[in-house]
């Protein structure tokens, strides 16, 4: 490599560097920018379909965008309507459950107390209450930060959204003109292949949450389940992690399953239509949809879920999978390269 | 067909030929147009003398412009090395390039000179077909060059939203490889027929 491609590669490392520092530092900018770029990834196989061979292209990336939001947007709302109906009833409740939790703890310490003499001083109960009650004022004192923020996206997303249908490829381009010589043709394969796994990985995740949250909802509403919609949507969203996922997302209707009062409410019940809906994701979803696109060892897919929630959290979690498919992918293509030329 | 035909036919039916100036075809025609007083050698002119690309229509090659990558070389700078992954496929805009290829299997070596490429010349179509492509060769710019490359997602991309002229170039690339498997073949029956003189001989 002579000097000049030296610098040229160096100079091209440090802007790299620099962007994703800045990137980092920058998560206001940064996550809708991303989070734009996730949908463009979702919709590309279409909007070639609808595009190729059109002089409307702007036309037609309004329209879809349009479509998109009053499609997205109205099950969305008509979702938060009925989950934020499921929120009150179980706010309205609160008082009733702590009264029983308590009465249920007092029957526990007197049965301890009892049998092994042990005087239980906890008050679990009140500290659960206590913690609950503080965490609600941080939320609401942050409240107005939330809401800031929703509209802040609603206005990025969109016009981040546009910029990617209409200009990405002259970025992509302009953005490809830069890479030095040596590392050009393996980076854009490499760069062309994540997009490619990225966008089919969150599609596909995305309709098999779809599918197993209403799944849960309609078999929960069926057998006169409380909170079938807020379960669902809960067991929908967690179904995105692979394997914990599932387990997560029944916790919430174990608790809801063991409060109740109501003589016809049971936890196997609600257990069964639980594992049918996984059942269901199991043998013909995921196998259809997801497997193909990210073909990783269960425990990988485990170890880079724990990773993932360290570094970012719920989305890192969901997107880490990807990630370190991409990873795999480059690992493989340096380990054949230094086999070749050592 | 030429776009200049389909055009002409398209106003012979009636029909309408895009109610507003499409300021790319515009430029495009404006820069292939013979007459043109710049310098400067278009795409179009370009690819119009590549004798296997003679099959595209004007709209064909301006459509095929749009996938390829502009890459320039300094004299003596390595394009690929034997060995090393192939996605691409080039050619050459302008300036020229040395094939080296090693026969001892020695990675620090460039290998024995085969054969120098001048302008609108090619190589490199294996990397494009082939799933996992070792380059068979290393090749180095012998002066400043500039090369046109079209890699695997561009020819991905090519056949997902312009079919016809992606199906059209994989038929002229098809066409390259049978030609080259054919000229392989006659030279492996010659030098088999050297090595059976050489063992009469003996």
């Amino acid at each position: 490599m002579t000097r000049n491609q030296k610098i040229k590669l160096y100079l091209f490392m440090f802007l790299f560097s620099a962007s994703i520092v800045f990137a980092i530092m920058f998560p206001r900018l940064t996550l809708p920018f991303g989070f734009a770029y996730i949908i463009y990834l979702m919709c590309k196989p279409f909007t070639i379909k609808l595009t190729t061979g059109s002089r409307r292209q702007r036309l037609i990336y309004f329209s879809l965008m349009m479509t998109g939001i009053v499609f997205l947007c109205f099950p969305l709302f008509a979702t938060l309507y009925n989950v934020d109906t499921d929120f009150s009833q179980f706010s309205n409740q609160l008082p009733e459950i702590q009264k029983m939790l308590q009465d249920k703890f007092f029957a526990y310490k007197v049965m301890v107390f009892e049998k092994f003499g042990i005087r239980l001083n906890l008050d679990p109960v009140n500290f659960l209450m206590a913690k609950l009650e503080s965490q609600g004022t941080i939320f609401l004192s942050h409240f107005p930060d939330f809401i800031s923020t929703i509209f802040e996206w609603l206005l990025l997303v969109p016009l981040f959204l546009y910029f990617f249908f209409m200009e990405s490829r002259r970025f992509s381009r302009n953005f490809l003109e830069a890479v030095p010589n040596p590392i050009f043709e393996k980076s854009y394969v490499l760069f062309s292949q994540f997009n490619t796994k990225f966008g089919e990985y969150i599609i596909a995740k995305f309709i098999e949450a779809t599918i197993l949250g209403t799944l849960v909802t309609l078999g929960l509403f069926l057998i006169g389940f409380p909170y079938p919609f807020i379960l669902g949507f809960i067991a929908g969203v967690t179904n995105i992690l692979p394997y914990i996922g599932p387990v997560i997302g029944v916790i919430p209707a174990i608790f809801v399953g063991m409060l109740s009062k109501d003589p016809n409410v049971t936890v196997l019940s609600m257990l069964v239509i639980y594992a049918l809906a996984n059942l269901i994701d199991m043998i013909l979803v995921f196998p259809l949809l997801v497997s193909k696109i990210v073909n990783l060892h269960p425990i990988l897919v485990v170890v880079s879920i724990i990773i993932g929630s360290q570094l970012g959290g719920i989305v890192g979690m969901i997107v880490i999978i990807p990630f370190i498919a991409f990873f795999k992918l480059l690992f493989k293509e340096i380990y054949k390269d230094l086999s070749v030329h050592l | 067909m030429s776009y200049e035909k389909e055009m002409m036919d398209k106003l012979g039916r009636g029909e309408s030929t895009g109610d507003r100036l499409d300021i790319p075809i515009l430029k495009y025609l404006w820069d292939a147009s013979p007459l043109s007083f710049m310098a400067k050698e278009s795409y179009h002119e370009f690819f119009k003398k590549i004798t296997f690309l003679n099959s595209f229509s004007d709209n064909e090659v301006r459509l095929f412009t749009k996938y390829l990558h502009r890459r320039e070389f300094m004299t003596n700078e390595t394009i690929f090395k034997q060995g090393d992954s192939g996605y691409g496929f080039y050619f050459i805009f302008n300036g020229a390039v040395n094939i080296y290829a090693n026969y001892n299997n020695q990675p620090e070596e460039q290998g024995d000179f085969i054969i120098r490429l001048e302008k609108r010349q090619y190589f490199g179509e294996m990397g494009l077909l082939e799933e996992f492509n070792r380059r068979s060769a290393t090749i180095v710019a012998a002066e400043n060059t500039i090369l046109l490359g079209l890699f695997k997602p561009d020819l991905d991309l090519m056949l997902e939203t312009h079919p016809v002229l992606g199906a059209k170039f994989l038929r002229e690339t098809a066409l390259i490889m049978a030609n080259r498997m054919g000229q392989l073949t006659r030279e492996i029956v010659g030098l088999k027929k050297k090595v059976k003189e050489l063992e009469q001989r003996v």
